[in-house]
């Protein structure tokens, strides 16, 4: 009689709990646009990154590296050339209530008050009206818009449209929310104050987050892991952990000599970016 | 003062209605001829035709045949364009069809149609059909063409199918656009009326007109035209109006109005 050996046992154990801890892998995604006349551009190229449960990760890079992209893709409205996402281990092929988009531009439904859009995915989940009323009130306050629920799109300014933005997201729970340069359009103060908010928002259920920036304070202010990409084609050049105790106050923030190292190390990962580039 | 402003906002198109008539009425006294009455003897006749029987039964059945067609446009084209709007293989198909049609005045098309239809209330009603549908498949079009991608993606990731993203998102986003395309096509139901009755003289509004012009009768021929005039102003008003009610979330806050709602 032999012995079954327990060594495999324990590392399928090992890869079972890891496999429970990553929210979403992406791996080795290419995205190859066809474009007429021109040759075929390579946008995003052989990408292996993985997101655990709960984390704040921020892909960072210059326009045109594809970190957009790689957010669609995730978000399943664009299907990777080759390679796959997985969200909780089941490859994703469509778009889905457990990945909440949030995109720079707002995107509201025109035709619908604040209150109609914040309980539209409710509405859709089959959350019954009273029900999904209530909660969205609620989080209309939580964004700090109580008294705008009548309003339309039209009648708000760029910052006011975010927050219904990202309140209609939170509505249906997403498991991950997906952020594409959300904060992008809007004036510098505006983008501050909403920074803010987003993190003593998320601070409350700690979801998964994916965000897409341009901006390196943003990326280092807001997030657990910066993931710096290079242009044409978009690759991984670095990883980064932000190792700053939570929660964050941005006053105490500016002056912490960590927090500035993080910003000037990243900019410098991205100088190195640019001159590649002017390599023939 | 804003209120004083407003005032003569409002009645501007009345104000512009009168001025016309002033007009007209100076110039028929000027030129004095049999076939250009006065103003006032035109709408003096009004009330003679609506009250006659035979008169009222004619309008009534244009407007009939105005509502069938323009309604059956209006169903067929607002699909049909918004399909194209968003399907690449729906527009390649479909443009160059309607791009040999669109210049076609489609009153031309009235003897193709009346040899295989005859004089009766489908071949005038397909006339209509055809008149109204151009303008609301194009407007249609446009606007699902330019619903933003992103506002499908949300939808999408909020669980909508294809088939509730186009009647829940792309429909609404682009009703402003598809009611424009149904406004033209309003005033376009009402041209090709009397022109499909000009053609296949049989019953009708515009038939009650011709045959007072055939018989001299000036004064109704000209009463004609203030009715059926009254009734397309009458028309866009209600329909403007009932625009401005579904659409309120996207217009804009100072415009001019172009109507009489």
């Amino acid at each position: 009689m032999r012995v079954v050996p327990s060594q495999p046992d324990l590392g399928a154990d090992a890869a079972a709990r890891k496999q429970a801890s990553a929210m979403i892998e992406i791996d080795r995604v290419s995205q190859v646009f066809r474009t007429s006349g021109r040759q075929d551009h390579l946008a995003l190229s052989e990408i292996s990154l993985t997101i655990e449960d709960g984390a704040f990760v921020s892909i960072l890079g210059p326009s045109g590296c594809g970190k957009s992209t790689l957010l669609y893709i995730v978000g399943g409205f664009v299907s990777p050339t080759s390679g796959a996402a997985k969200m909780r281990g089941k490859v994703i092929t469509g778009p889905g209530p457990d990945r909440g988009p949030v995109f720079q531009e707002f995107a509201l439904f025109p035709w619908k008050s604040v209150l109609g859009n914040v309980m539209y995915g409710p509405r859709q989940q089959g959350v019954r009206h009273a029900e999904a009323e209530a909660q969205s009130r609620a989080l209309i306050e939580m964004v700090g818009l109580k008294g705008f629920e009548n309003f339309y799109p039209k009648e708000l300014s760029g910052g006011m449209k975010q927050r219904v933005a990202l309140a209609r997201t939170l509505a249906y729970h997403p498991a991950v929310l997906l952020m594409d340069e959300p904060f992008g359009a809007l004036d510098a103060h505006t983008r501050t104050r909403l920074q803010n908010d987003l993190l003593n928002i998320w601070e409350r259920d700690r979801k998964t987050v994916l965000f897409v920036t341009h901006s390196v304070e943003e990326a280092v202010y807001l997030s657990d892991k910066v993931v710096v990409m290079t242009r044409s084609p978009g690759r991984i050049k670095e990883i980064v952990d932000i190792d700053l105790p939570r929660p964050r106050r941005r006053a105490e923030l500016l002056l912490d000599p960590h927090y500035q190292k993080y910003v000037v190390d990243i900019e410098g990962m991205i100088d190195d970016t640019s001159e590649d580039e002017l390599r023939p | 003062m804003i209120s004083m402003r407003m005032l003569v906002s409002r009645l501007a198109p009345l104000l512009a209605c009168l001025g016309l008539l002033g007009v007209w009425q100076l110039g028929a006294l000027i030129l004095d001829t049999d076939s250009f009455p006065t103003a006032i003897d035109a709408i003096r006749a009004v009330p003679s035709i609506l009250g006659d029987k035979e008169s009222l039964i004619n309008i009534l059945a244009s407007l009939r045949r105005m509502a069938v067609g323009y309604s059956l446009a209006v169903a067929v084209s607002i699909p049909l364009g918004l399909m194209m709007g968003r399907s690449r293989g729906v527009a390649s198909f479909f443009n160059p069809l309607l791009m040999v049609i669109y210049p076609v005045p489609k009153a031309a098309l009235m003897p193709i149609i009346m040899l295989w239809l005859g004089v009766g209330d489908v071949a005038k009603t397909l006339v209509i059909f055809l008149g109204v549908s151009l303008p609301v498949i194009y407007h249609s079009f446009q606007g699902a063409k330019a619903v933003e991608e992103k506002m499908l993606w949300s939808g999408a990731a909020m669980g909508l199918s294809a088939a509730q993203r186009m009647i829940r998102i792309v429909l609404p986003a682009a009703l402003p656009e598809i009611l424009t395309g149904c406004r033209t096509g309003l005033v376009l139901a009402l041209i090709t009326m009397v022109t499909s009755e000009m053609i296949a003289r049989q019953s009708g509004a515009g038939n009650i007109l011709f045959n007072a012009l055939d018989m001299g009768q000036y004064d109704t021929v000209y009463a004609m035209i203030i009715i059926i005039g009254a009734m397309g102003i009458g028309l866009d008003a209600a329909f403007e109006r009932l625009r401005s009610r579904l659409v309120k979330w996207s217009e804009p806050r100072f415009e001019i109005p172009l109507s009489f709602a």
